[in-house]
């Protein structure tokens, strides 16, 4: 589903944010991304969802070349990827509704649907209740939430997310990755961007760690103690 | 348990346009009111050229209708030499309709088309002017080499002192209604350009003012077209307001100067304030209005999407 070629990122000549990456993330796999800050998380998300491009490499998602992706296609590409941003990007003057309605009207669906879509999604993130409230009425881990609605509204074929969790506690940072595991069981392919270790110690799930711009390792996260339920594996643990 | 207010969903893509292209217009209400100020100030200036050329013309075609040769005589002309002219007129067919103007209903014309002046015609010791014969002719005829020749002859007659036709008047009308229209569309366009200009710099800055929210439609997979949509529509409607500001501006000027000068002297502003523009100009000011603020919107998108 997302394959990076020998992708190197520079953005003058003296930074060099990304250096020969190769990897390949597969259909229905759940990733995280994970490095300490400035190792490249976040430069390597924005290469998926093209708001940048290689300087060196080809970046392959859902089998469209980003490289080469008409300019007038990018939208419709992007509309296959639900991705929730470290900094929320929601639209401060429309309601929690409206940002979830508008993220629909720019996918045409009917207008009936609307309703029914955005109560849905925001009931996913149990924030159902705060339909008519504006953004900057919410706390930050509420933002959040309302951003992971509206990432997942569509059934993304890929979702992305940089730094989910930044804002929550730990109990509502399960939660977050419990929703991402049953996007993930939907069908979406995730990959998750976070430095909080704690969060992927226990995941079960593939592990990519980025150090200055380079793949460190790259594993599969085992649990140091066997799960009390299998649940636990896949983020569904309450 | 309190139910939550019904949330605003909007119909399709056309009311999602309409209502974000209203919503930004009244949020930057003093840049939108400038900018339709400024279309409708240009549209004004076209609008009354074209207005003051549309009558006289109006009044042009009327004298065209009534194709006629005056033959002023002198102010001392004998009766003898008058009738001679008169009977050389009623030999050639072509000019026997003729109508005899003597000095006196000359006088009474004049105070009557130009009433503020006839107090000063009465004040006059002597009558300044002159008899003449006023000669109703086929249209057709006045270019012909005949009937030419024949007014030629007419002027060398004993006691005539000029002769003068209708249609130089209304070639010299036509040219000046046809300059009047060039001033008013090179003027109007002028203007038009610089307030399609004003409309593409208000767009710009709501544009500036919008670009997060510009760069979260981009990532969330929002095309051009609904990007650019709403502003290209915002253009529009004010460009489209102006223009009818712009009419119902020259309406109110137009129908109030009617009421007002129009009676008092009656030749001039008779021409002036005979009817106001045909529908389709009034269609066509608008419709001015309304590409002008298409053009200077589009003027701004684009260059936006280009620098995005």
């Amino acid at each position: 589903m997302i394959h990076f070629y020998h992708v190197t990122k520079r953005f003058d000549r003296y930074s060099t944010a990304l250096h020969d990456l190769t990897f390949q993330i597969e259909k229905g796999e759940f990733v995280f991304l994970t490095g300490p800050s400035g190792a490249g998380k976040s430069t390597l998300l924005k290469l998926i969802l093209r708001q940048i491009t290689p300087t060196e490499g080809q970046v392959v998602v859902n089998g469209r070349n980003l490289n080469t992706i008409r300019r007038s296609l990018l939208p419709y590409f992007r509309r296959e990827i639900g991705m929730v941003f470290q900094d929320f990007k929601l639209i401060e003057r429309m309601t929690v509704f409206e940002n979830l309605s508008f993220i629909l009207t720019v996918l045409n669906v009917p207008p009936k649907e609307h309703k029914r879509k955005a109560y849905a999604a925001l009931r996913a993130v149990d924030l159902h209740h705060r339909l008519n409230a504006y953004p900057l009425q919410l706390s930050g881990g509420e933002q959040q939430r309302v951003a992971i609605a509206r990432a997942l509204i569509n059934d993304p074929l890929v979702l992305i997310a940089d730094e989910p969790t930044g804002n929550l506690d730990p109990d509502m940072s399960q939660d977050i990755i419990r929703i991402f595991a049953d996007a993930n069981l939907r069908g979406s392919t995730v990959l998750l961007a976070t430095h909080d270790r704690d969060l992927i110690r226990d995941s079960g799930r593939r592990v990519i760690t980025l150090e200055h711009g380079r793949i460190s390792d790259e594993k599969i996260a085992v649990p140091e103690r066997a799960p009390a339920r299998a649940d636990h594996v896949f983020g569904l643990a309450q | 348990m309190k139910a939550l207010p019904e949330p605003n969903v909007p119909s399709n893509t056309v009311t999602y346009f309409l209502k974000e292209a209203l919503r930004r217009t009244w949020t930057s209400k003093r840049t939108s009111f400038v900018a339709i100020i400024m279309i409708a100030i240009s549209l004004f200036v076209l609008g009354s050229f074209l207005l003051v050329a549309d009558n006289l013309g109006r009044a042009v075609e009327r004298w065209q209708g009534h194709t006629r040769v005056i033959v002023y005589l002198n102010a001392d002309v004998t009766p003898e030499q008058q009738r001679a002219v008169d009977a050389f007129f009623g030999a050639h067919p072509e000019l026997a309709s003729r109508h005899f103007v003597d000095k006196q209903e000359a006088l009474q014309r004049f105070k009557t088309y130009f009433t503020n002046l006839a107090e000063v015609a009465g004040k006059l010791d002597e009558n300044p002017f002159p008899p003449s014969f006023e000669i109703e002719i086929d249209p057709n005829l006045v270019q012909s080499k005949s009937f030419l020749a024949l007014t030629e002859r007419a002027r060398t007659l004993p006691g005539v002192d000029q002769v003068e036709y209708d249609w130089e008047w209304t070639r010299r009308l036509h040219r000046i209604i046809e300059l009047l229209n060039v001033i008013g569309i090179a003027a109007g366009g002028v203007l038009a350009m610089a307030a399609a200009f004003t409309i593409a710099n208000v767009i710009r800055l709501t544009m500036m003012l919008y670009r997060e929210e510009i760069e979260i439609m981009r990532l969330v997979g929002a095309t051009e077209r609904m990007i650019r949509g709403p502003f290209l529509l915002e253009g529009l409607l004010q460009g489209t307001i102006g223009g009818a500001v712009a009419v119902g501006v020259l309406a109110l000027a137009f129908f109030a100067g009617q009421r007002t000068l129009a009676p008092s002297s009656s030749l001039l502003w008779g021409f002036l304030f005979g009817a106001f523009l045909p529908w389709q100009k009034i269609v066509a000011l608008i419709l001015g209005g309304t590409v002008a603020g298409w053009f200077g919107s589009w003027l701004s998108v684009h260059q936006r999407a280009e620098e995005a």
